[in-house]
């Protein structure tokens, strides 16, 4: 049920396709695009690329954060105009003026930032700008009836009418898909579809994805999880620095190899090796706490897997306070506490560093030194701010968590993915915690950010810290934590130590299958 | 690129150089006339004062449709209350600094309500403030009996007049020329304002709800605090313009006084770059946004323009600057 091994995925693929990748034999060059630049007031995101996508190919496109790949993708979707450089569909040059335009090259993106409308339903979001109507009249029966089908063919858990707002984040990502599903394109670009997504999701994507292969479908798939990628697609291109590397068959290609391509240099053993496991009393306990049990002692790393929607990052706000618990106890240092809001939570050392860094982890618009410092300014002044204090501490963390921005003053929008998670992380323990929550902490973060990210909750943790992290990569909790909890449905199901920690069993407890 | 990023940082205040220029040009002495220049200043303190509250609440993402009819309220207060102390044998400069004290208060306590309903009773800031434009107004035409409340302290326009002699200038008859107080306080409520929002943390808060209020939120920040203490400042600074108004008129039209003030306060703040989104802007902005406005009036008087167009022309000012950081967000 885990199909992280590129073969099984692959024949799968293949099998659904009735031998899909034979319909490249036509090698009719579908999109081409020239010699892009593009260049923004501090770098040169993209560096003369010239790539070809195929009709019916899946073409993945892999690199670091900042190598370019969303840049480019923003260029092909119409988002972004480039600097210079052409584009050619079908051998005709075509310029791109912005997303309806695209649209009507048949080109759909689908955006890694969400970009529905909350009150409307999944069909009316499907449609949007593009109702069928008759005599100036909205057919509501013809839209839900369409976008039902496409929803089948995800295996959706809803339905066309439902109100989008009421989806988690995983049906909300499948509306997307199921937007630009809906408008037959014939250049299909995905951009992270499967951060959020459950494995099952996922799986159903692929399928998805197989089918319009067929289709004859062109397929930019953009992912940050390699095996993913070579699983599921015909040709990769790895980007690195906003340069093109290399484009190279899928089929022999090893996830360590493109790692490889995309740093630029070998990677060490992607999982520094663990610490040892902790004894003493917990610091933080759970009874019955949200219908969940659990234990984190000072100095050990605590997984908390399970399937999107489960309730882990649920049970990390109730914790912190940011939502209302249900019932159940709370021991920190075997002291019974209640946590009415954020502000308790702080005082009694938990930090919890949120999976949605945009919307609740950093400020965008403020500037670096000013988001490392926003948790945690009473210690820079109460009335009046010691700006100076506030830039050497962030300095400190620059140096310590090795964050890479040239610029502390400038707005922290324009950081790269990684280093917005150091910055957040780095805020959090400004706060000098003795509990750390990290929800989904790799989320959106490149290679070499990741193995750092390991490296920095396992220093963390080998200072005391009692560490809580929550994880959709099954691989990233076997690999740097402790023990792991196991939540279904709101409520903890399982607890696995040492040797009883593998995918098999986590994924049998999350989606709640017996044991084989 | 760097161009356009110029002039949608420093475009009001180019335009403000600019028509200075065009003042400086065409009417030479006239307009470089130390009283004009002081006029200038003073002319629309009272919105000045209003509209750097006003800014405040904007960065907090918030906004305050009241403040026009607050002025009229606390207007009137002040002069009921001037009255009253000074019938009631108080000396006329205790009477009034008593009523300057009062008018504030009761901007303060309106703006902790239009806070209140906005922070904690979750209703938003736009109707919220917009039942506060019908309130505040009745409660000044109840307070003035549907009319004018006139001040019967003759030293109340004593202080609107008043000010600080400019050094080495005299005016026609060889009296010192004055700069108004009304003058004085918007340029101190400004570089107080200046401090609070780039130096304490208050004003790191302000901005921090303004710019993204759940992950505000998420900080162990109060936000409802934050909302309601931008407010109730606006509200005291309300106050403040209304006793600027009243010293200058030495009475209080309960119906007239005020009318339109939102609107100039806000065109100000919008037209001085800050973002009508929250999370940014900017003091200094604003006091160039109301000059600017302040000398786009004086020029209608100065060429003889009928003063029916002063509208379109503000109107046109607005949308300018708007569609200009427009610009600026697309180019960043």
């Amino acid at each position: 049920m885990v199909h992280r091994d590129p073969n099984i995925s692959r024949e799968t693929a293949a099998g659904f396709t009735g031998g899909g990748r034979q319909v490249r034999i036509l090698h009719v060059p579908k999109l081409e695009v020239h010699n892009i630049v593009m260049e923004f007031p501090a770098v040169r995101a993209l560096d003369g690329v010239s790539l070809s996508f195929e009709r019916g190919e899946v073409h993945g496109i892999v690199g670091e954060n900042g190598a370019g790949k969303s840049t480019l993708m923003k260029i092909l979707g119409g988002v972004q105009r480039p600097t210079s450089g052409t584009m050619e569909l079908d051998d005709s040059p075509i310029s791109l003026g912005g997303v309806r335009e695209a649209l009507r090259h048949g080109i759909a993106m689908i955006h890694q930032e969400l970009n529905l409308v909350d009150e409307l339903t999944v069909a009316e979001n499907v449609f949007l700008g593009r109702e069928v109507t008759k005599a100036g009249l909205l057919v509501r029966t013809r839209m839900v009836e369409e976008t039902d089908k496409i929803l089948r063919q995800v295996h959706a858990t809803f339905s066309a009418s439902d109100k989008v707002a009421n989806l988690s984040i995983a049906g909300k990502q499948l509306v997307e898909i199921a937007k630009a599903v809906a408008v037959d394109a014939s250049v299909l670009i995905m951009d992270e579809p499967t951060a959020v997504l459950s494995e099952p999701e996922a799986e159903s994507l692929f399928e998805l994805i197989a089918k319009l292969k067929a289709h004859g479908t062109t397929v930019l798939y953009i992912s940050h999880r390699l095996a993913e990628v070579c699983a599921i697609c015909d040709r990769i291109t790895v980007l690195r620095d906003g340069a093109w590397v290399t484009t190279v068959e899928a089929r022999g290609a090893n996830p360590a190899e493109l790692a490889r391509l995309m740093v630029g240099r070998p990677l060490q053993d992607f999982y520094p090796p663990k610490t040892a496991q902790p004894e003493g009393d917990p610091a933080l306990e759970l009874r019955g706490f949200c219908g969940a049990n659990l234990a984190v002692r000072q100095g050990e790393i605590l997984g908390l897997a399970g399937l999107v929607g489960a309730g882990r990052t649920e049970l990390a706000e109730a914790i912190v306070g940011a939502r209302p618990a249900s019932g159940g106890e709370i021991l920190i240092d075997g002291r019974p506490q209640r946590i009415r809001n954020q502000k308790d939570a702080m005082k009694l050392g938990i930090a919890y560093v949120s999976e949605d860094r945009k919307g609740l982890g950093l400020h965008l618009s403020l500037n670096v030194i000013q988001n490392v410092t926003m948790a945690n300014l009473r210690a820079y002044g109460n009335v009046v701010l010691n700006r100076k204090a506030e830039s050497s501490s962030a300095e400190t963390w620059r140096s310590d968590l090795d964050i890479r921005a040239g610029d502390f003053h400038s707005e922290v929008l324009s950081i790269s993915g990684g280093n917005q998670q150091k910055i957040a992380i780095a805020k959090w323990l400004e706060t000098k915690p003795r509990i750390l929550i990290l929800d989904e902490p790799t989320r959106g973060v490149d290679v070499g950010a990741k193995r750092e990210m390991y490296k920095l909750i396992q220093r963390l943790a080998a200072e005391g810290m009692a560490c809580i992290v929550i994880s959709s990569e099954l691989p990233e909790i076997l690999g740097i934590c402790h023990r792991t909890v196991v939540m279904r449905e709101g409520r903890v199901v399982g607890e696995l130590g040492g040797n009883e920690m593998s995918e098999e069993a986590v994924m049998h407890l999350a989606a709640g299958v017996a044991a084989a | 690129m760097k161009r356009a990023n110029l002039l949608s940082e420093y475009g009001a205040l180019l335009a403000l150089v600019l028509l200075f220029i065009v003042n400086v040009v065409t009417r030479g002495g006239n307009f470089l006339q130390v009283e004009n220049l002081r006029n200038l200043v003073s002319q629309d303190a009272s919105v000045g004062v209003i509209a750097i509250g006003m800014t405040l609440v904007i960065i907090a993402g918030g906004i305050d449709l009241s403040v026009g009819s607050m002025t009229a309220m606390c207007g009137a207060v002040v002069i009921l209350l001037a009255n009253k102390f000074a019938a009631g044998g108080m000396g006329a400069n205790q009477a009034i600094l008593c009523a300057a004290i009062g008018s504030v208060l009761a901007g303060a306590v309106a703006g902790l309500f239009n806070g209140l309903v906005v922070a904690y009773g979750r209703v938003a800031a736009f109707v919220v403030t917009l039942g506060g434009l019908a309130g505040f107004r009745s409660i000044a035409l109840v307070l003035g009996d549907g009319g004018e409340i006139r001040s019967q302290v003759s030293s109340l326009q004593d202080f609107g007049f008043g000010g600080i002699p400019i050094p080495f200038v005299k005016d026609a008859s060889g009296g010192p020329v004055l700069f108004y107080w009304s003058a004085v306080v918007f340029i101190l409520v400004a570089l107080g304002a200046g401090f609070v929002l780039n130096r304490t943390r208050f004003g790191r808060y302000v901005i921090a709800v303004g710019a993204n209020p759940r992950a505000a939120e998420y900080s162990a920040i109060n936000i409802q605090m934050v909302r309601l203490a931008v407010y109730t400042i606006l509200g005291a600074l309300v106050g403040l313009g209304a006793m600027l108004v009243a010293a200058k008129m030495n009475s209080v039209g309960t119906g007239s006084v005020g009318l339109y003030y939102e609107l100039d306060a806000i065109a100000a703040v919008v037209i001085g770059g800050t973002s009508l989104r929250g999370g940014k802007g900017r003091i200094w902005g604003t006091v160039v946004g109301v000059l600017l406005l302040t000398l786009i009036s004086n020029m209608i008087t100065a060429y003889h323009i009928d003063t029916n167009w002063q509208g379109l022309v503000r109107g046109i000012v607005i949308l300018v600057a708007v569609l200009i950081q427009r610009g600026r967000k697309e180019n960043d």
